[in-house]
């Protein structure tokens, strides 16, 4: 039976949340949290391959103790261990370290055949974990899938790169990130959620994974945030004269011209 | 006391509302307008979700929430589509909840597993043409042959009527003895001289198969008594009584649609060059909406935790289902007025709130009657005095 283990992360939900207008930063108290989006879609992944042909799946996350609510959620999805990792002195942590704390668990509770994350998280948007994960564990990586299948030890998997359309075969064990086109996620059945609290969650600190403190946290993270700017997006909008004829060969230029129609 | 919901409760509720707006929302109008049922294909995947079965014991296919849970699930979906919510309280609350409470372990192990799955669906019908309130008056009659009852009779307003594949319908057994006389009987569509009539074109609730049902010389086995013969009278009251909770859950799902349409609505509405909602004219009746829907969540809550604890809830069940309805039809006219000219057209949603709500004073017993139920009560109370 396959081993999957998906990384999700516990998230507030961006789209409702207000943004202090000054430094920039997210005011956690109008948000709820979420799991991430496409960590659903990473664990939607592994919930289907364990539908088609059986699998056993650990959901992973790390945060303080309220992080274990996603576990609760991805048990009633269908997970069958959900592991926190959780200590004060991983507080602080960059994408760098996360990527180290998080290879180090995957070590001690593996071997996985598929390790699965989400593209990237929609509170910070790097998108480094999938990417770091590969490198600390030395395993072959694969990004932006969005359909997989299994063959005896090998996964075939097809992801959409640019305009180019992929369909790549590869050797267990291997490391994938899910795309938001992945697949739509299931909504759990009421009977899995009325129990999916009270479900077991192993937790693992430091002292689990190894390591001296000064390897982690902020103490541990290269990364320096100088500045955080607002973003917003306007929409342009232009009308065309003409008959439509013309009008249709000025909207076809003006696409060319954005390099949003190529050919 | 503690007013917070448990945190699986919340769990429910967030998975109840994106399931709503995620599969059902693209229907409610289309059912509405078209007055057609739910696809077959949607009506199975709410079985996967136990929502045929929300407080079914799990080893029948359900769910096993408690009912403050069931209220959740059943605002949620009516805040989407009230219709869809009234099928499945009604199937649920006055089907399904019945024969699991008071049904032989045949009859639960026969019909349970199917009604919880949502393979079979339910519903519950005592009111007849000319027997509406006084529900002891049904001219509906089941007649002792052998092994089996022969039921002759016409029931109206049947809701799920169109749908149903089974119902626990309330006929006489003997007139003399008036309500004693009334015995409940598990009908399935399958039985001969079981007919459906006609399907109600109605004001609201339009996405709902309400009809007439006709028994015509109807063989009904005898296992198929619900309770005792002489108990059909309580057992229906019994019934109702948790029925309204689900209801009046559906009424505060309606009224929360409208006052949270008519809030989005009045902060981008502008008129004299500001959001209308803050003009205190506006913000006034979005304050009163907002109180009166929560006072309506706080009485629901109350009599399906009372249910839960095993307390008697007969008047809190009138006193929540009375308020709630009537705060859905106060709050959906006060969204309508805010949305002035929008709300009166067909291409938002606000007019079928309006709608759906006027049924939720009617149907399980009409606000008059809840109030006769609380007047009882207080009869009761103050003249051991």
């Amino acid at each position: 039976m396959l081993s999957i283990l998906v990384c999700i992360k516990q998230v507030p939900d961006t789209q409702k949340a207000l943004f202090d207008p000054k430094t920039g930063v997210i005011d956690r108290n109008t948000a709820d949290n979420i799991v991430n989006p496409d960590d659903l879609h990473a664990l939607e992944m592994a919930l289907s391959l364990k539908d088609e042909c059986g699998a056993s799946i650990t959901a992973l996350t790390m945060g303080p103790s309220q992080a274990a609510d996603v576990l609760a959620e991805a048990y009633a999805l269908g997970v069958d261990r959900g592991v926190l990792i959780s200590d004060p002195r991983f507080a602080g942590s960059d994408s760098l370290v996360t990527g180290k704390i998080l290879s180090r668990a995957i070590e001690k509770l593996g071997p996985f055949d598929i390790i699965m994350t989400g593209c990237e998280a929609i509170d910070g948007n790097t998108g480094h974990v999938g990417y770091q994960l590969s490198e600390f564990l030395r395993m072959p990586l694969l990004t932006q899938i969005h359909k997989l299948r299994v063959s005896p030890g090998q996964v075939i998997i097809e992801r959409l790169y640019g305009h180019e359309y992929q369909k790549i075969r590869v050797d267990l064990p291997v490391l994938i990130t899910a795309g938001k086109t992945a697949n739509r996620v299931r909504t759990p059945r009421l009977a899995d959620i009325r129990t999916c609290a009270e479900r077991e969650i192993t937790v693992l600190t430091m002292d689990d994974i190894g390591g001296e403190a000064r390897e982690y946290g902020a103490a541990g993270s290269p990364t320096v945030v100088i500045e955080t700017e607002l973003f917003s997006h306007r929409r342009e909008r232009e009308l065309f004269a003409g008959t439509v004829d013309e009008k249709v060969d000025k909207l076809i230029h003006k696409l060319k011209k954005q390099n949003i129609l190529r050919y | 006391m503690d007013f917070s919901l448990s945190k699986s409760q919340l769990m429910i509720r967030k998975s109840v509302r994106k399931f709503a707006s995620e599969t059902l929302e693209e229907w409610a109008n289309y059912l509405d307008r078209e007055s057609k049922p739910l696809p077959p294909e949607i009506v199975r995947e709410m079985g996967r979700l136990n929502i045929w079965g929300i407080q079914a014991p799990v080893e029948f296919g359900g769910a096993g929430l408690d009912t403050v849970s069931y209220c959740l699930v059943i605002e949620e979906i009516s805040r989407v589509s009230a219709a869809v919510g009234l099928g499945v309280t009604v199937h649920n609350s006055v089907c399904l909840a019945p024969i699991l409470r008071f049904g032989t372990r045949d009859q639960i192990a026969r019909y349970a597993p199917d009604l919880a799955s949502g393979r079979k669906i339910g519903g519950f019908t005592v009111t007849e043409p000319q027997a509406g309130s006084d529900a002891a008056s049904i001219q509906t009659t089941a007649v002792a042959d052998g092994d089996h009852y022969i039921l002759n009779g016409q029931k109206a307003f049947v809701t799920n009527g169109g749908v149903g594949d089974l119902f626990i319908v309330a006929a006489s057994v003997d007139r003399s003895k008036k309500t004693r006389g009334i015995a409940l009987f598990l009908v399935e569509k399958s039985m001969e001289g079981f007919e459906v009539g006609k399907i109600e074109d109605m004001m609201g609730m339009r996405g709902n198969m309400v009809s007439e049902l006709f028994f015509n010389n109807v063989r009904v086995p005898k296992e198929n008594l619900l309770g005792r013969a002489e108990d059909g009278f309580r057992i229906s009251m019994q019934t109702l009584d948790i029925g309204r909770i689900g209801i009046a859950a559906q009424a505060l799902g309606i009224g929360t649609a409208a006052y949270t349409a008519a809030a989005t609505y009045a902060m981008e509405r502008k008129q004299f060059d500001k959001p209308i909602g803050t003009f205190q004219a506006i913000s006034f009746m979005l304050a009163d909406m907002k109180t009166n829907l929560d006072a309506t969540r706080l009485l629901i809550y109350r009599a399906a935790d009372l249910k839960d604890r095993g307390l008697p809830f007969s008047t809190e069940s009138a006193m929540c289902k009375v308020y709630a309805s009537s705060a859905a039809m106060q709050v959906c006219m006060q969204a309508l007025q805010i949305f002035g000219g929008y709300g009166y057209v067909k291409d938002l949603p606000v007019e079928r709130f309006f709608r759906d709500a006027k049924i939720t004073e009617i149907y399980e017993g009409t606000s008059e009657v809840m109030k006769i139920i609380i007047g009882n009560d207080i009869i009761r109370e103050f003249s051991r005095i």
